[in-house]
């Protein structure tokens, strides 16, 4: 059917104003990491610094372990994507495909756990973890992020394996392969571009992360993750605004390039299932 | 090759029985086709046969082997899905190599017996590609190769040409069945098509409700159905079905007194069924006259219907084309008009009787 001009007027304008107010956050960051601290105080703001300052990334770069704290965050994650990922595998697959009593239930259990906010858990995690000897260690970030990642992944990944036909195990199974074999050889081959949007959005979510890693890493400098190194750039009477903003773009820019890079897989799997 | 024993076989969900006992032997070599409408069990059948879904009770002999608890992998079969099935990650030579390379098979003799396996169903040119670079056609040849490339004892074929277009599956039918011939392995085929069957088959099990209804050779369900069911599912259109009641040796129908072939006691009631291709235009030994309300020219034969007298009998669900009317199919008539007058004729021979109460054929 072929649009009115109206309606192309009001689609593209609805768009645009849509990407502007997701975009304004990282156009803001980086004007205040290209501006100086006297353009950042200046009333009205500016929009634009007159002479980017991309020297103050090489200064924070320098300046603070960004590096470490960088590296720290990138270890957390993969533990966390990495242990999220082998339960969650496992749980959505016997969701979709195992019909025992109580597995529905069982399954909106798992799901439940996800309402609980961060902050409700973090108390009995860290006296678990201070009783296991973890808090410091970035062991502890990987297995409290799971606890907050696992119930949605499995779902995810429930809702990904429901999408593909049964008769491909079936046939697997008569080719002579066990269940757990027909799993490995053909579901989880054909499944990468849900497992890939699973494991990006674990990875994001480990990735963002403050609360956990303020509570369990404090005192620990050498484990700090990017998030938590962030926050200990604020002075104690001033903040140099555009190095903490130059610090967030290196934390930033990870993420945001491997959504670029990975965007085709996770249109797939995000919206695998929405239609038979 | 092997023969196929299946003993006492049932299958409960909870307090349903969807799989009532079921015996049945396959003979070594024998092409035998479950038929039936759906939910009539015949899939649920052939899943316990392979071994895909447990069986709640009975015995599955393959040769000499009781299977009844063995894995699928370990029952030596092969199965042809409905969706082809094929696995969307492997190139087909990787398809149809799949089961041999599960079975520890050098390298060198996988390549040799999917090339030769390739060659048999003519796929050997797509070897290298991907399931999605093929059309349906060869989507269901990559899948038969994956059957023989195994050596099966027996093959099992859950619907594998219900996805395939008119014009294909015609073509792709006639290649099973020569493929059959050709290999020689024992086959059970399911299908809700009774063309498929009859065409097919050596032996059809016609299923309903879980439960053998009638196991023979096509044209004896033809010509012998064992009951109401079976002869209304047989015969394309179906069977024409009208009510009658037994009076001294005839039977009342459409306004004339027709002999009755059967034995039975007078005042019994009857399901009097007549094919519509028993009927014939112009004059016969029993003659009546119609003024068809609807024609359905096929070119080389018209499907007349005409009202039944109040006699038709149209069991729920079955036999919808019942419904609207008799039907006779009539062939080399010239041109035929809706509501002219119009003389046609049927041998009282090629009726059918049915007792009304147990729907079981009269016979004499």
């Amino acid at each position: 059917m072929k649009r009115t001009t109206l309606q192309n007027v009001t689609l593209y304008g609805t768009v645009t104003v849509v990407v502007a107010l997701i975009l304004f956050p990282v156009y803001w960051l980086l004007v205040t990491a290209l501006s100086t601290s006297a353009e950042l105080s200046s009333l009205p703001p500016i929009f634009w610094p007159e002479n980017p300052r991309f020297e103050t990334f090489s200064e924070v770069w320098a300046a603070r372990p960004i590096p470490t704290w960088l590296l720290n965050s990138t270890l957390a994650a993969i533990g966390s994507v990495t242990l999220s990922m082998a339960i969650s595998i496992l749980a959505g697959y016997a969701l979709s495909r195992f019909s025992v009593r109580g597995a529905h239930s069982m399954g909106i259990f798992i799901l439940t756990a996800k309402m609980l906010p961060a902050t409700l858990l973090v108390i009995p995690l860290f006296a678990i973890f201070r009783q296991v000897g973890l808090i410091g260690s970035l062991w502890s970030l990987v297995i409290a992020h799971s606890t907050l990642i696992i119930p949605f992944t499995t779902w995810m990944l429930k809702g990904y394996f429901d999408t593909i036909p049964r008769e491909l195990e079936q046939a697997a199974m008569v080719d002579g392969c066990s269940p757990l074999g027909a799993m490995f050889r053909v579901v989880l081959p054909i499944s990468t571009p849900g497992l890939a949007a699973t494991a990006l959005y674990a990875f994001v979510l480990s990735w963002a992360d403050y609360a956990y890693a303020r509570t369990f890493l404090v005192n620990a400098p050498d484990s700090w993750t990017a998030n938590l190194g962030i926050t200990t750039m604020r002075g104690e009477y001033t903040t140099d605004w555009n190095e903490v903003a130059a610090a967030a773009v290196f934390v930033a820019a990870p993420i945001m390039l491997i959504y670029i890079f990975l965007e085709r897989y996770l249109v797939g799997g995000l919206t695998a299932g929405a239609e038979k | 090759m092997a023969h196929i024993s299946i003993k006492d076989v049932h299958k409960n969900y909870g307090a349903v029985q969807v799989l009532k006992p079921f015996s049945l032997d396959v003979e070594d070599g024998e092409f035998l086709v479950l038929v039936g409408p759906s939910g009539c069990g015949k899939s649920t059948m052939l899943k316990i046969l392979a071994g895909l879904e447990p069986a709640s009770g009975g015995d599955i002999f393959i040769g000499d082997r009781n299977v009844t608890d063995l894995a699928p992998g370990d029952r030596d079969i092969a199965m042809v899905f409905q969706n082809y099935a094929l696995y969307p990650h492997l190139t087909v030579a990787q398809n149809i190599g799949f089961g041999l390379k599960m079975r520890g098979m050098s390298a060198a003799e996988i390549d040799t017996r999917v090339q030769a396996a390739a060659k048999t169903l003519g796929v050997e040119t797509y070897l290298e590609r991907k399931p999605k670079d093929l059309s349906g056609g060869q989507r269901q040849r990559v899948a038969l190769g994956r059957a023989i490339v195994r050596e099966p004892q027996a093959f099992l074929m859950d619907e594998p040409l219900s996805n395939l277009d008119a014009k294909l599956r015609v073509h792709m039918r006639a290649e099973i069945g020569e493929l059959h011939k050709r290999v020689g392995v024992t086959t059970v085929y399911v299908t809700h098509d009774q063309v498929e069957a009859m065409t097919m088959a050596d032996r059809v099990v016609i299923m309903r409700g879980g439960e053998i209804q009638q196991i023979a050779a096509p044209d004896v369900l033809f010509q012998k159905p064992d009951n109401l069911f079976v002869a209304g599912f047989i015969g394309s259109p179906g069977m024409n079905m009208l009510r009658a009641r037994a009076e001294s040796g005839t039977v009342n129908l459409l306004g004339l007194k027709v002999p009755l072939s059967a034995s039975v006691a007078d005042g019994t009631e009857l399901i009097v069924g007549l094919r519509p291709e028993h009927i014939k235009a112009g004059p016969g030994p029993v003659e009546f006259t119609i003024k068809p309300h609807l024609v359905e020219s096929l070119g080389s034969e018209k499907y007349l219907y005409f009202d039944g007298h109040g006699q038709i009998y149209a069991r729920a669900g079955d036999d919808e084309e019942n419904s609207k009317g008799l039907i006779a199919r009539v062939s080399h008539s010239g041109p035929i008009a809706e509501g002219e007058e119009l003389t046609l004729s049927f041998d009282p021979a090629d009726l059918y009787f049915f007792d009304a109460q147990s729907e079981l054929a009269v016979r004499a």
